[in-house]
């Protein structure tokens, strides 16, 4: 046991860094396009494929374009286009989740055949279809993405909203003879909400990598707009002679996608770091402890 | 009891799917129970013999698929929508489980506030001072308001789901063992607390447990329930002193005696096995599978109800000899 100790502390460490991680992707994907030394599509062939400088921190890409610049952009772009996804996608799916859930019988019944039927169809498929006959496009993209991503998140919601609505607050509210308007809107949307907001975070790993795949395919996000799984096409040829132009990139989005994975699996385990610490808890416990507990004679 | 029932029920019937195809399970048969206004009465009996799901039944919470509630004469099932939830609102229901009746992402106050909501009361200021009165009346500090349920204990919890439920001020209150999933030391404070509140409001209540000296101490008349039908019914002290039916006997002389050596002394004719399964209940009286007097005549027909003195009534072929005390040495022997 006593080998395994230092072992559980790195352990407790990982949802921390996971947090950290994502932290620092969102904040520097939201201020990119202030934090961006430079212009991410002017180009300077003289200086194509440079290593790391003064002038280019991170070197430059294959015309020429400031790669730090390009990777802060691109991390917009995904963190734009993944939470436009996952928005439309969760939207959908919770609205419909929540209703089977709320309703049961066969508005259940025919709704979740409708998820049944998205299920059955791997994502990228659907995706690679809708594209195929729409045309690349970002927005075509996301749309694509959110069709083929709300059938989880549908089934998910409906199971979460099951059982909210199975629980004894709920059947305390019916009793009081609250509407089924409060019931749907104050208890039961975000109850359903807050839960599956853990597994989109899970998902938001698994969407960043289908936007960089479909860029990479060339079917999402289009040039000139930097994105990480275009970065890697266009740096591909050079993988032998320069490849820190693959790698970092590669390294920006295995970071991301790994992070989301792991941020989501330490909310669902309830490991992230309270903000409250244990002291104040404790000591709020203690105030609470003494109530109700003097004598009823008294009064 | 000379004024009318606050609440009355008539022949209720509530039955579930079974997993069988085709069958139902008769949870609650025929069920016709009354409730005058500002009395506590006991609805006793084993575990799935349908006494929650008869609660339940008449706050709504089950459909009945036969048989009326009346509340003030007023025949719920003629009502729906708005006017249901309105007029059902008198009905108020507290459950068992403290820790999962009130909703953990609210706090003690937006609970209550949210009921006298419900109720009607649009007033910021009317529903605060009124959330503080009810914190009193159920002995918790104002300061309570502001904290989350889950911050508190099993019993500050029981209290505040009380507060909550007379929020609507109440008529009937139905309470599902509200004290058994409470340790034994808050269980009595909680009691003496429901007690005081009962008779200053003079709400009329029907207390479902199945510990029977609660019953005793609390309720004035008592039902007991056995497979969904109730087979004896009387004033608790007669009833507890002279049951009428051999199931009412055997679940009394279930009570374990406090004293060791009073205990060791007792022969008292355990019940024996399990409730049979309302699929498929037994013919004629219900109980006479696991009923130590049983005879033949009781397979054929269910008994009739027996008169054993006013408001004493009880469903068994041998209930006057029971209450008379004749046959009580019987079930002794046959046990």
């Amino acid at each position: 046991m006593k080998n395994l100790k230092p072992l559980f502390a790195r352990l407790n460490k990982i949802p921390r860094a996971a947090l950290i991680t994502i932290g620092l992707f969102v904040a520097l994907g939201t201020f990119a396009p202030w934090l961006a030394p430079q212009d991410p599509s002017a180009q300077n062939l003289l200086e194509a494929g440079s290593g790391p400088s003064a002038a280019h921190w991170l070197g430059t890409d294959h015309l020429g374009r400031d790669t730090l610049s390009r990777l802060l952009i691109a991390a917009n772009t995904s963190l734009v286009s993944v939470g436009s996804v996952l928005g439309i996608a969760m939207t959908i799916g919770i609205a419909m989740g929540t209703i089977a859930g709320y309703h049961r019988g066969w508005v259940d019944d025919v709704l979740m055949r409708v998820v049944d039927v998205g299920l059955s169809i791997p994502s990228l498929i659907i995706a690679l279809a809708v594209i195929g006959i729409v045309g690349p496009g970002y927005w075509t993209m996301v749309l694509a993405l959110a069709l083929a991503w709300w059938p989880m998140s549908g089934r998910i919601s409906r199971a979460v909203a099951v059982s909210i609505m199975s629980k004894p607050h709920i059947e305390a509210l019916r009793v009081l003879g609250a509407s089924p308007w409060r019931i749907y809107f104050n208890h039961l949307l975000p109850g359903t909400i807050g839960a599956v907001m853990v597994y989109a975070t899970a998902d938001a790993g698994v969407a960043a990598l289908a936007v960089a795949t479909l860029s990479f395919l060339g079917l999402g996000i289009q040039p000139p707009t930097p994105e990480w799984g275009q970065m890697l096409v266009d740096a591909l040829p050079y993988l032998e002679s320069d490849p820190r132009q693959v790698l970092l990139p590669g390294l920006a989005l295995t970071a991301a996608v790994i992070g989301f994975n792991t941020l989501g699996e330490s909310i669902a385990l309830n490991r992230i770091p309270k903000p409250l610490t244990r002291r104040t808890l404790a000591a709020r416990r203690i105030e609470v402890a003494g109530w109700g507990k003097e004598s009823l004679d008294a009064k | 009891m000379t004024h009318a029932p606050v609440l009355k029920v008539e022949n209720l019937q509530t039955r579930f799917k079974s997993v069988q195809r085709g069958k139902y399970v008769h949870a609650v048969d025929d069920v016709s129970i009354e409730l005058y206004p500002g009395e506590i009465v006991g609805l006793v009996g084993e575990s799935g013999c349908g006494k929650s799901t008869l609660g339940r039944t008449i706050v709504g919470l089950e459909k009945a698929s036969a048989g009326r509630v009346l509340l003030d004469g007023v025949d719920l099932s003629t009502l729906s929508g708005a006017a249901l939830r309105n007029s059902r609102r008198a009905l108020q229901y507290v459950f068992q489980d403290p820790y999962s009746s009130l909703n953990d992402r609210q706090t003690v106050g937006e609970a209550i506030d949210e009921a006298l909501l419900i109720d009607g009361l649009r007033s910021a200021d009317e529903r605060t001072r009124r959330a503080k009165e009810l914190l009193e009346q159920v002995g918790l500090p104002h300061t309570a308001r502001d904290r989350h349920t889950r911050e508190l204990s099993g019993g500050q919890r029981q209290r505040v789901a009380i507060a909550r439920s007379l929020a609507v001020n109440p008529r009937v209150l139905i309470c599902d063992e509200p004290v058994s999933a409470l340790d034994l030391s808050i269980r009595a404070q909680v009691m003496n607390l429901f007690l005081r509140l009962q008779k200053d409001l003079g709400v009329a209540c029907l207390f479902i447990a199945h510990d029977l000296a609660l019953v005793r101490q609390a309720a004035s008349r008592v039902y007991v329930m056995y497979l969904g039908k109730i087979v004896e019914h009387g004033p608790s002290q007669e009833l507890y002193d002279h049951p009428g039916h051999p199931y009412s006997q055997m679940l009394l002389a279930s009570v374990p005696e406090v004293d060791p050596r009073v205990e060791k002394l007792r022969s008292a004719p355990l019940l024996k096995g399990e409730v049979p399964s309302p699929t498929n209940p037994p013919s004629g009286c219900r109980f006479r599978t696991r009923c130590p007097l049983a005879v033949e005549d009781c397979a054929l027909r269910a008994p009739a109800s027996h008169v054993l003195s006013p408001d004493h009534n009880a469903a068994c072929i041998f209930a006057p000899d029971l209450h008379g005390g004749k046959r009580s040495a019987l079930i002794h022997q046959a046990a």
